[in-house]
């Protein structure tokens, strides 16, 4: 057999080799797809990002590696404080490794919170700025956490460190509705919890951000007693929203002889019900607290200058006195 | 002596084949390649000490290391996977034509076919006996600090009093992160990835004139390889863009020249802590002998009538 007859012979074989295994490796890939066990391939911003070197190695089948390694420069301009490249280090990690929960969460904590704080206290920016670039940083942790979600849509931990952003009160200001906030927060910890893979404290956070959203006492009654006829559930807090609850339900209710009731004793109940008074940073709702509280005050015998009336209240979240030093 | 002699020569295909590929194996494992596992050993307990401050929960505790245990082992095994398979494949025919053993053993009633086998099973052999070794290196490290890692995560649970329930998950999610099937499983996608490169490299080293051009062509063909389910999608979804025909054409040689390796990057799924199904993993084992298979076939045609 002559070369040209022999190389000849070899390339159709090469073709229909090739025109064989096509359809079972496009059905393969799909499915790896679908299953989520293979990313998107990168994208042309990410391969610049990176450089040439690490995109070669990237696409050398590994992109985890690489995303290790960025995750360790993401580091260092932390500690450097150099926001802007902390974000863009995350953007290009999250490309390479889609599905690992830790890259979306440190990049949104370092946003969010790292970032953000660092804006309250940076004395080069005037006033204005400052407030906004905190504001910024807020918003980019969110929605970097949403597009985390968006690509790992039944991870519990993403859904719960979302529901505990939007419910942050330190945070609240920096979204345009705080009610709205609120319910996007019980949102999130409903559907990490509908996961099964959460842990119990996802449920009763769902609650916590729930009773504070106008409108909805009605479901945040149904879900704190459904929470509540579990043993492990009766937190101070949950226990507390459920008298509330109860007592925005029925505004004749007896909230100092149900807090007995909840509490066991009266010196317990007027705890209880004084902390929540005192929460207002948080937002809570208060229906029925202060009526119970002055009953309890005269079961007790409480002076008046031990009264939790005329307590001074806790130091208030006060965004303008941040932003005006 | 004699028996030996004939069983050797007037044996069967797969004696032949079995006393070429030990040959094969002794031949590379004399140039020492095994001192690189000493530098996987560095790397495997390097990797314990990338633990960087973390803020999410104390459930998520020491997850990231045994993330990057598994990133670092499994990215050490590819990168030296893929160079041996290729490097030693694109060596041993040169190196037999330097050393005249080629002549010697195809002066023998040697079919060409049980040659090449031979040749692609030692090659074989050593990159699997190295991912085996390192597969032991990084499960017993990874072993080790996932049990350290759940003994600090149950304490914390315990004294937070968690419920049953709780306790178990926590435990099933951290196990996702230790040793596991699908961690053996992507040591073995791995050990596929280069074997077709190094049958690849066999078929290549049949016409190529040296050793270099033999390396070169198949790490080229191998990042290429990474892009085939880019143009293969680009073919099958073609028109949608309006691409003219001559980019049609390019993909579609593309697609049916070039292996795709993009599938065999489940193992960064595994890695990031998911399954991998027996069924996908049965899958991928068929793609490797497919190709393995057919690029033997293709060198023995190219080598059969080859003149030395």
């Amino acid at each position: 057999m002559k070369t040209w007859q022999r190389n000849g012979i070899l390339a159709v074989a090469v073709l229909l080799f090739g025109a064989a295994r096509l359809p079972f490796e496009a059905g393969l890939s799909k499915e790896l797809r679908d299953a989520g066990l293979t990313s998107l391939p990168m994208q042309i911003g990410t391969r610049e990002k990176i450089g040439q070197t690490s995109s070669a190695v990237a696409l050398g089948g590994l992109r985890t590696l690489v995303a290790t390694f960025l995750n360790l420069r993401a580091f260092t301009f932390f500690q450097e404080q150099r926001w802007a490249d902390v974000a863009d280090t995350f953007d290009t990690i999250v490309d390479l490794a889609p599905r690992t929960r830790y890259y979306w969460e440190t990049g949104s904590w370092h946003s969010a919170y790292n970032a953000a704080s660092y804006f309250i206290n940076d004395s080069k920016l005037p006033p204005l700025r400052r407030r906004e670039a905190w504001r910024d940083s807020i918003l980019r942790g969110r929605a970097f956490l949403e597009r985390g979600i968006k690509n790992n849509p039944n991870d519990w931990s993403l859904l719960a460190n979302l529901g505990f952003l939007l419910s942050d009160t330190n945070k609240i200001s920096a979204f345009r509705s705080p009610e709205k906030t609120f319910a996007a927060a019980a949102d999130a910890y409903t559907r990490s919890a509908a996961t099964g893979k959460a842990l119990p404290y996802v449920k009763r956070s769902a609650l916590y951000s729930l009773a504070r959203v106008t409108g909805e006492e009605k479901n945040a009654l149904a879900l704190a007693r459904s929470l509540y006829a579990e043993q492990s559930n009766r937190t101070p807090t949950l226990t507390i929203l459920l008298l509330v609850l109860e007592a925005f339900e029925n505004p004749n209710l007896d909230t100092a002889a149900r807090a007995n009731e909840l509490f066991k004793t009266p010196e317990k109940a007027y705890d209880a019900l004084s902390g929540h008074w005192q929460r207002t940073r948080e937002r809570f709702p208060v229906y029925g607290i202060a009526k119970g509280l002055e009953a309890l005050e005269k079961t007790l015998n409480i002076t008046a200058e031990k009264s939790i009336f005329t307590q001074p209240p806790p130091p208030q979240f006060d965004e303008d006195r941040w932003f005006s030093q | 002596m004699t028996a030996k002699t004939d069983h050797t020569t007037h044996g069967s295909h797969l004696g032949r084949i079995l006393v070429i590929a030990f040959h094969a194996f002794t031949q590379l494992v004399r140039m020492k390649v095994f001192y690189f596992l000493a530098v996987f050993a560095v790397i495997a307990i390097a990797s314990n000490f990338f633990d960087l401050p973390q803020h999410e929960g104390p459930e998520a505790e020491g997850i990231n290391v045994l993330r990057s245990i598994k990133s670092w082992s499994l990215g050490t095994m590819t990168l030296f996977s893929v160079v041996l398979s290729i490097v030693a494949t694109a060596l041993l025919l040169p190196k037999d034509v330097e050393d005249r053993t080629l002549y010697t053993i195809l002066a023998k009633p040697v079919p060409r076919i049980d040659y090449l086998a031979g040749k692609l099973l030692g090659v074989l052999l050593l990159v699997f006996v190295s991912l085996a070794l390192m597969d032991v290196l990084m499960t017993g490290v990874l072993q080790i600090r996932s049990s350290m890692v759940l003994d600090q995560q149950l304490a914390m649970a315990h004294s937070l009093g968690w419920p049953p329930a709780a306790i178990e998950s926590l435990r099933a999610e951290t196990a996702l992160h230790g040793p596991s099937w699908s961690l053996q499983g992507a040591v073995f996608a791995v050990f596929l990835r280069a074997s077709i490169m190094a049958s690849l490299a066999l078929l290549i080293s049949t016409f190529s004139s040296s050793t270099l051009f033999t390396t070169i062509i198949s790490f080229l063909i191998y990042f290429i390889g990474h892009f085939q389910a880019d143009a293969r999608d680009a073919y099958l979804q073609a028109g949608q863009a309006g691409e003219g025909i001559f980019a049609r054409m390019a993909t579609l040689v593309i697609s049916l020249v070039m292996p795709d390796f993009q599938n065999f990057n489940v193992i960064d799924a595994v890695i990031e802590g998911q399954a991998m199904p027996i069924l996908i993993l049965g899958k991928l084992t068929l793609i490797g002998l497919y190709y393995a298979l057919f690029f033997t076939v293709a060198s023995w045609f190219v080598f059969a009538e080859k003149e030395f």
